[in-house]
């Protein structure tokens, strides 16, 4: 069956090797549909934001993507004093792409920076555990946590990039995008917000670093909007690597010579959000009933197989099964049941359905099928179809009755980077249970690994009973490369190009 | 002559005017501006001090007067989303839209002046009907589904263009098609009309009962006068191309003006859309008073009536 | 001028022209495709319900864009096929074609009352009037079309009223030009000079005696409004700014296909040229009026 189709496809003549344009110039062209508003990695919220600091920064340490071990990356070593206290020794002689050196000065002002709220650092709960940075030698620092905070290097590893002080002081966030200069792999030959990048090898770039040296000589990304602009351009071999292929097209490029495919689950989770707390005024979704009708209503399964495919795997918890302290244990299941559903509604006063609407950001045939299935039990739900700086606005006013999301965690392994972010009472919170919100907040901060463990599974299974929100499904990313290249993607989300060589 | 000139002059800037109006009211219809400036996760109390700070708690005439003069002195706003000004934004995308509005005008004339003049010359001849055709089928072509289609058989299947992007001059070559054939009919009916209008005319009559030969009276006579509509027609066609290129644009990966205006309308950053609807009108506004002056200036029949 | 094509207006010619008439009609080939092709969508649009294999709406994640009938692998269970969530295409396609139907008409309607009215008023009364309404239609052409449409329907939603008004608002500049230019020179003759020098009130002028007269024109602007406002709805659908799902939109459907353009390619090329012969046919049939009511313009 696949032999025929791409014999269709190749009498058509659609189907040639892709060009070779990469590799013979040492050039990875890089396309994706997402903007990326601000370079610095601090002022902005789309996962290729965390893509391209991987390349041009450092952290303090790093976490190996496969073994999830931390290793030190500027540090040379790290050592919890006390579960407030974090003391790291950094390593010498690593120089900014502007020439400066790195010193422990460049760590405490970054991290001082960040921590102070009036900076407004656009993910406050990525830095609000810091309290304070002080330097206790020329390349040691030590961090005050506010409260115990058993993530801490979690977040530092995968989120926390380093910035040069003197410039950082100078030109700020906004001179930072135009220009970005760190320590990574990579440095930056232009960067345009929203529309495209330019990276030169940094061949100065220490070897000693985990994250290896880099062996490509130059990366160019440009932001295209449509997939099939991006997988066309793949086609013929002016892109070189695409990723967020949508399953059945990723399925039908692996009959195409010169292009290689490959798939990896990751720490997103799609969910459908409601608004249980009632922000956005009188909303069918504030009953229980109404979510759980919906909740029975959705056919994930069916998803899972047909749309999303892969090593993709219905969620019942708020979580990403390889998080600490995620566990579906005791958490209540909702099986497709449409004719349940219909049972509900009648219940909760809406025999005829109701209409609603429903945002969504990204993979809008996902959305689609999610309207098809609340119609079959009588939901008139109309699509809203925003990017993602527009949607979280809107769920930051509470405008936002039910949603169809995702969260990668910021591929933090830990479920705080999910719980935290959206059940303590953030603008993203929905639910504004103040039960729920006192367990995760005992979960963040205690030193015990049961305690913690037995707070998240209380809350876990509080937001399933409540339903506060519907765990769909994880995800699976689709990568789509030329063949000439040698890239493994990572569990993380992360794609790691100074990993990446030609063949 | 100079009083027509005048006339139309204050009828530009009249239209100028209200459509600062609109585009400013378009930016405070888009919701509480105060609200957006100040962050989603502002206080109340934040929010008021934005809205003494950018004097939105003054009257909506004051807000205007004070944004028109920023306005004239080229500063537009900021944009929401990437905190730049938005002037410079546009500024830099510009060029790319420019481009691409003047090829596509380029194609259009290219194919619609041969095929109209060559239709006008033998009236339901083959060549006339091929124009016809072309004309009628043009216009029912869903421009991004062209767009789509001209994609996949000289960007994948032939492989001699681009597919997005713009490296060089060749990647202008695709949206430029997609873009210009919509307008194609539209001069060539013009110049297939004008022809045959001055080719009944009593002085080409003469011309050729003295012997001219045929191509002569064409160069000559003939096409300096059919043209004159077209010219003018050509200015405002490029006005419509410059705003109607979104499409274009987002098939394309092109990052021009009309790229980044749909881009904002979906993250709701108003600013930049307020500014493109006003640049764009502004363009729009500066070349239909230079083709009426044009028109006027090469027929002066216009000037009296 | 004054030749008509509705049955109605038959009474005011001499039987010779009316059968004249007739035969030109039937003659013109180009109005004879695009009215039969435009009665056949009108048909399917009305019959779809009974037409239909399935519901539009359902869908069946478990037969996801299967191929149209003529394909091996298609089978007469669809048609036409499937869409991406497994929905019957021939059934969204019989849907759809109500949605761009309506569009399109409802959309000419309201720009022609607008455009009509102010054409009128700036063509029969001019001066001052007239200077008003040159500048009105001015700067509405100023304003760029899409996207003022795609701004205006972001912020108020994109429900079908509300991108039919938009439409509606925005497309009545043509009806506006020829409205003004048809009724100034309609204004100088005699007739209606006669009707003014007896007294007649001005809206019995206008009505009676002026939109007669300029019936034709104003439904050769209508045909290409309609065939404008399709264009421009699918547009819309195709930058997802434009009707919403799950609604069987054809610019939503070959926004929603171009997906998976490279390798089913049916799934744009279907909605793709159902909208391309209906406006092709609604052109047909405008550039027939056109002829038939005004036969010299053509040679």
């Amino acid at each position: 069956m696949r032999g025929k189709l791409a014999w269709a496809a190749v009498a058509l003549g659609l189907i040639a090797p892709a060009a070779q344009a990469g590799k013979p110039d040492d050039t990875l062209n890089l396309a994706w549909s997402a903007q990326i508003e601000n370079y610095d990695q601090y002022f902005n919220t789309v996962r290729e934001g965390i893509v391209f600091a991987r390349e041009i920064w450092d952290n303090l340490v790093d976490r190996d993507p496969r073994t999830g071990e931390y290793k030190p990356l500027l540090a040379k070593s790290y050592r919890w004093v006390d579960p407030l206290t974090l003391d790291f020794a950094l390593r010498q002689g690593i120089s900014f792409h502007d020439g400066t050196p790195f010193t422990a000065t460049d760590v405490a002002y970054t991290l001082n920076w960040l921590a102070d709220p009036a900076n407004k650092v656009i993910t406050q709960q990525n830095v609000s555990w810091i309290k304070s940075v002080e330097e206790t030698g020329p390349f040691a620092v030590r961090i005050h946590l506010k409260a115990p905070f058993p993530a801490a290097l979690e977040y530092l590893a995968d989120i926390l990039p380093i910035y040069p002080h003197d410039y950082y002081a100078k030109v700020g966030p906004q001179g930072m995008s135009r220009h970005p200069v760190g320590t990574g792999p990579y440095k930056v030959a232009a960067a345009e917000p929203g529309k495209s990048f330019t990276l030169l090898r940094n061949d100065a770039y220490f070897k000693e670093s985990p994250k290896g040296r880099p062996a490509i000589g130059r990366i160019v990304q440009r932001s295209i909007a449509e997939m099939p602009t991006q997988i066309a351009e793949l086609m013929t071999g002016s892109i070189d690597w695409i990723w967020q292929v949508p399953a059945d097209q990723a399925e039908k490029l692996r009959q195409v010579p010169g292009v290689t495919v490959k798939s990896a689950e990751t720490m997103r989770i799609g969910y459908v959000g409601f608004d249980a707390a009632g922000r956005s005024g009188a909303t069918p979704v504030k009953d229980r009933r109404v979510r759980e009708a919906i909740a029975h209503a959705i056919d994930r399964a069916a998803m899972v197989k047909n749309l999303v495919g892969g090593d993709s795997r219905v969620l019942d918890a708020a979580c990403f099964p390889s998080q600490f302290g995620c566990t579906d244990e005791g958490v209540k299941r909702y099986a497709y049941d449409p004719a349940l559903a219909k049972t509900l509604l009648a219940e909760a006063g809406y025999p005829n359905g109701f209409d609603i609407d429903i945002y969504a950001y990204r993979e809008r045939p996902w959305a689609e099928a999610i309207i098809g299935y609340l119609r079959a039990v009588g939901i008139r739900a109309k699509l809203t179809y925003l990017q993602y700086a527009a949607l979280r606005d809107k769920n930051w006013a509470g405008t936002t009755p039910l949603f169809y999301m995702t969260w990668g965690s910021n591929s933090i392994n830990d479920v705080s980077a999910i719980l935290g972010n959206f059940f303590t009472g953030s603008p993203d919170d929905f639910a504004r249970d103040a039960q729920l919100k006192s367990w995760i907040e005992t979960g963040d901060t205690a030193i015990d690994p049961a305690v913690r463990k037995a707070n998240y599974r209380q809350a876990l299974q509080r937001i399933a009973e409540e339903i506060y929100w519907l765990p769909m499904f994880s995800y699976v990313a689709n990568y789509a490369f030329s063949a000439d290249l040698d890239f493994s993607p990572d569990a993380d989300e992360v794609p790691r190009f100074y990993a990446a060589h030609w063949k | 002559m100079l009083a027509f000139a005048l006339k139309r002059l204050a009828l530009a800037l009249l239209v100028a005017l209200t459509v600062s109006i609109i585009s400013f009211s378009l930016l405070r219809l888009s919701g509480d501006l105060a609200q957006a400036l100040a962050g989603p996760s502002a206080t109340a109390a934040d929010v008021e001090a934005v809205r003494k700070a950018y004097g939105l708690d003054q009257p909506l005439w004051v807000q205007y007067l004070a944004w028109a003069r920023q306005a004239l002195h080229g500063d537009l706003g900021t944009s929401f989303f990437f905190k730049e000004p938005v002037a410079a934004m546009i500024a830099a995308r510009l060029p790319v839209t420019m481009t691409l509005g003047v090829s596509a005008l380029l194609f259009a004339l290219l194919v619609a002046l041969p095929l109209g003049i060559l239709a006008a010359l033998k009236p339901n001849s083959w060549v006339d009907r091929l124009a016809l055709t072309l004309s009628v089928v043009g216009q029912a072509l869903p421009s991004f589904w062209f767009a789509l289609m001209l994609m996949i058989l000289f960007g994948l299947k032939l492989r001699w263009l681009p597919i997005s992007g713009t490296a060089s001059w060749k990647s202008f070559v695709m949206p430029a098609i997609a873009l210009g054939y919509y307008g194609m009919p539209t001069f060539m009916r013009l110049t297939r009309a004008g022809m045959m209008e001055v080719l009944a005319s009593d002085y080409i009559r003469t011309a050729r009962a003295k012997g001219l030969r045929a191509p002569a009276i064409l160069l000559k006579h003939a096409l300096r006068n059919a043209i004159v509509p077209v010219v003018a027609v050509a200015a405002v066609q490029l006005g419509f191309f410059l705003g109607g290129s979104i499409v274009i644009e987002s098939v394309f990966a092109l990052h021009g003006v009309g790229y980044l205006g749909w881009e904002s309308i979906s993250r709701a950053d108003f600013p930049v859309v307020q500014a493109i609807v006003l640049v764009l009108a502004l363009f729009y506004i500066v070349l239909t008073l230079l083709a009426d002056l044009l028109n006027a200036f090469l027929d002066p029949r216009i000037r009296v009536g | 001028m004054t030749v008509e094509t509705f049955s109605g207006a038959e009474r005011i010619l001499e039987p010779s022209a009316g059968a004249l008439l007739r035969r030109r009609v039937f003659g013109h080939a180009g109005f004879m495709i695009g009215a039969a092709i435009i009665l056949a969508i009108l048909a399917a649009a009305l019959l779809a319900p009974w037409l239909a294999p399935h519901d539009p709406y359902a869908q069946d994640l478990t037969r996801r864009l299967v191929p149209p009938v003529w394909d091996a692998k298609g089978s007469w269970l669809d048609p036409l096929g499937t869409d991406q969530l497994g929905r019957d295409y021939l059934s969204r396609l019989l849907f759809g074609a109500r949605i761009s139907l309506l569009i399109g008409f409802s959309a000419a309607l309201i720009s022609g009352l607008i455009g009509t009215g102010l054409g009128l008023c700036a063509g029969y009364f001019g001066g001052r009037v007239d200077m008003v309404a040159s500048f009105v239609v001015t700067t509405r052409l100023a304003m760029p079309v899409v996207l003022v449409a795609l701004a205006v329907v972001a912020l108020a939603g994109g429900s079908l009223h509300i991108v039919v008004a938009v439409l509606g608002l925005l497309l009545w500049d043509r009806f506006a030009v020829v409205t003004r230019a048809a009724t100034h020179q309609v204004r100088q003759l005699d007739y209606v000079a006669a009707a003014r020098a007896t007294g007649c009130s001005t809206a019995r002028i206008i009505l009676a005696e002026i939109l007669p007269n300029i019936m034709n024109a104003l439904i050769v602007i209508a045909t290409i409004e309609m065939a404008n406002a399709i264009l421009l709805d699918a547009a819309l659908s195709f930058l997802g700014l434009g009707v919403q799902p799950p609604l069987p939109d054809w610019g939503l459907m070959v926004a929603e296909g171009k997906e998976y353009m490279f390798f089913s390619p049916w799934v744009i090329a279907i909605p793709g040229l159902a909208l391309f012969t209906l406006v092709l046919a609604i052109n047909l049939v405008g550039d027939g009026l056109r002829d038939l009511a005004a036969p010299e313009n053509r040679n």
